[in-house]
């Protein structure tokens, strides 16, 4: 059940509507019961891996719990704990590798010794990345003592599978999201009304300008050396789309959280704001970014192998190098590991190499960045410094898309050699070339127009949020005539602005 | 009080241009990004011989210098 679709919103209305009819202390109970029906509409057989993720970690997180508190050796404790997380870990991060990755660890072997094992068939759950990041974020963090272990399984179970973000996150925490998924909601109607505001605002986001972008996008990066003068377009639209499509996706997810008094964590901050790599990913992912970082970041630098590099490399190379160098390499861990888990295949591991050797050069340079600025007295303060970083970082951004997007690394490149060397928009508009499915000079002129719009609206909202204006709360105060055109025009562009088809494509993140 | 002088040279060699002195939201502002912290957490290792595992990096031992004080004091502890 894709999240724009009539069903979807009658199944979340349908929702909205019994949680505040029922018993309050029930409320829970019957979120769980629709998670269940939602994920269920998927398949009955996905349902089953859903199962035993929530059973393995929540089983996992009572006897890693038992294990500090009822053995009274605490090393022996401690290894008890280890072996179950171990277990838990194992289990549910191989279930996805196997499932992912499999297919392209043979072909990677065909490529490498000539071998001809051929492709295997297997089940993708959906969302399977982001509810075993969740569950095992909530095992380590019950491992490290940061949270209780849920001893109700049917609660636990709701953590795991809470409907609006199953499908493409945020990535929750037990702490801050356990506690309001079994809390009791009385209806609030500005929250219902600030959640059906930001839903309208992520329809229109994916629905008006992605799914607008992407005709371009498929059309450019499937034919790369047709559209040889369109690479930078290409690259640019997709830069679009990517961001419309996810965070208008989030927009809908935290929105419908919203109705139900549930605040999810935000996944997005204004990306293409970013002053650098590392702060684009303070930005982007926001929730995968933190998740790494105390996850796989700080447990890999801080583990004994990595002291003796440290010290090794303290030795060898002095202090302040010494010190930021197992720093660089774990980042580059982590980023290996954001690259595979965008996709299996090559390119990700590029995209997510790429990402990391920038902000791995910025840690080790930060000294010399610091004592440039001083010879040369460029303050951090200052505008026009400030907006240098911005470009700086989103050119950097957009020649990670070409990887990201790209069918594979030598794609990736011929179009950013092309991109180089000819630019030539009018492509775009030359009769015969066709646009995806569409074509024609006023399809196409129309299209961009409406992205063209979509941004600039979309720019002018970035621009006072990022001012740190809370946009829906001065909406809630106007008249409610005001607020009944803004509903109606945003409800009206929908079908005007989306896909001439009709019919909008899925989101991007929902196949991870 | 010798230590603590320690503490605050680690810390402004780490990250010159901020305010040790008064600054209690050092991670909730985002002053200090994880690079800083595992700098921070690696010269504090070979200072104090202290051991500090993922489980320690959280905002509340890292906010302030005086925070990350009692974070070393309570480590040397244990």
């Amino acid at each position: 059940m894709s999240l724009v679709s009539m069903e979807f919103l009658l199944f979340a209305a349908a929702a909205v509507a019994g949680y505040y009819w029922i018993p309050k202390r029930c409320q829970w109970m019957w979120l769980l019961l629709f998670s269940y029906i939602y994920y269920a509409s998927g398949g009955i057989r996905v349902t089953c891996f859903l199962l035993f993720t929530t059973l393995t970690s929540y089983a996992a997180g009572i006897l890693v719990e038992q294990a500090a508190e009822k053995i009274p050796d605490k090393k022996k404790a401690k290894r008890r704990g280890k072996q179950v997380l171990a277990a838990a870990l194992l289990l549910n991060f191989g279930i996805l590798g196997v499932l992912k990755y499999t297919n392209f660890a043979l072909h990677t072997v065909n490529g490498l010794f000539g071998t001809e094992f051929g492709s295997l068939q297997f089940l993708l759950p959906l969302g399977i990345s982001f509810y075993t990041f969740q569950s095992m974020g909530y095992l380590l963090d019950v491992y490290w003592g940061r949270a209780k272990a849920e001893h109700h399984l049917f609660r636990f179970a709701l953590f795991v599978s809470f409907f609006p973000q199953i499908l493409q996150g945020p990535i929750g925490r037990f702490s801050a999201l356990g506690e309001q998924l079994y809390a009791s909601h009385p209806f609030d109607g500005k929250r219902i009304e600030r959640g059906c505001l930001r839903i309208l605002w992520g329809y229109f986001k994916k629905m008006a300008i992605a799914d607008n972008a992407v005709i371009f996008v498929d059309a450019i990066f499937g034919n790369p050396e047709l559209y040889d003068g369109l690479g930078l377009m290409g690259v640019l639209m997709y830069s679009i789309q990517l961001y419309c499509d996810f965070s208008g996706g989030m927009d809908v997810v935290i929105g419908i959280g919203e109705l139900f008094g549930i605040h999810l964590d935000e996944n997005f901050k204004r990306p293409y704001f970013a002053v650098s790599i590392t702060d684009f990913w303070h930005r982007w992912h926001i929730t995968l970014g933190t998740w790494m970082k105390d996850y796989v970041f700080y447990p890999v630098t801080l583990s004994g192998w990595m002291k003796h590099f440290s010290k090794f490399a303290k030795k060898a190379f002095g202090k302040q190098t010494g010190r930021t160098l197992p720093i660089c390499l774990a980042n580059l861990i982590v980023f290996f590991v954001v690259g595979v888990w965008h996709g299996a295949a090559w390119k990700f591991i590029v995209y997510g190499l790429y990402n990391g050797l920038i902000i791995a050069f910025s840690g080790l340079m930060a000294p010399a960045y610091r004592n440039w600025k001083k010879a040369l007295h460029i303050s951090d303060k200052s505008r026009a410094f400030h907006l240098f970083q911005m470009a700086r970082t989103f050119v950097l951004v957009n020649i990670s898309w070409f990887f990201d997007r790209a069918e594979d690394v030598p794609t990736a490149v011929l179009m950013m050699k092309n991109t180089l060397r000819r630019l030539d928009f009018r492509q775009v508009l030359e009769p015969g070339i066709e646009i995806g499915e569409a074509s024609g000079t006023t399809f196409t002129v129309v299209a961009l127009g409406v992205i063209l719009g979509g941004c600039l609206l979309l720019f002018a909202v970035s621009v006072l949020q990022e001012q740190g204006k809370d946009l829906a709360e001065i909406f809630t105060r106007q008249h409610w005539l005001v607020k009944a055109a803004v509903y109606l025009c945003l409800i009206l562009a929908l079908p005007v602005l989306g896909q001439p088809s009709g019919e909008s494509g899925g989101f991007i993140y929902a196949q991870f | 009080m010798r230590v603590m002088e320690k503490l605050m040279e680690i810390l402004e060699d780490i990250q010159p241009d901020a305010d040790f002195d008064t600054c209690e939201t050092l991670i909730d502002d985002g002053v200090l990004d994880s690079f800083a912290i595992l700098s921070i957490v690696s010269e504090l290792q070979d200072e104090f011989g202290i051991t500090i595992t993922p489980a320690d990096i959280i905002p509340e031992n890292f906010n302030s210098a005086k925070a990350l004080w009692a974070m070393v004091e309570r480590l040397q502890e244990a």
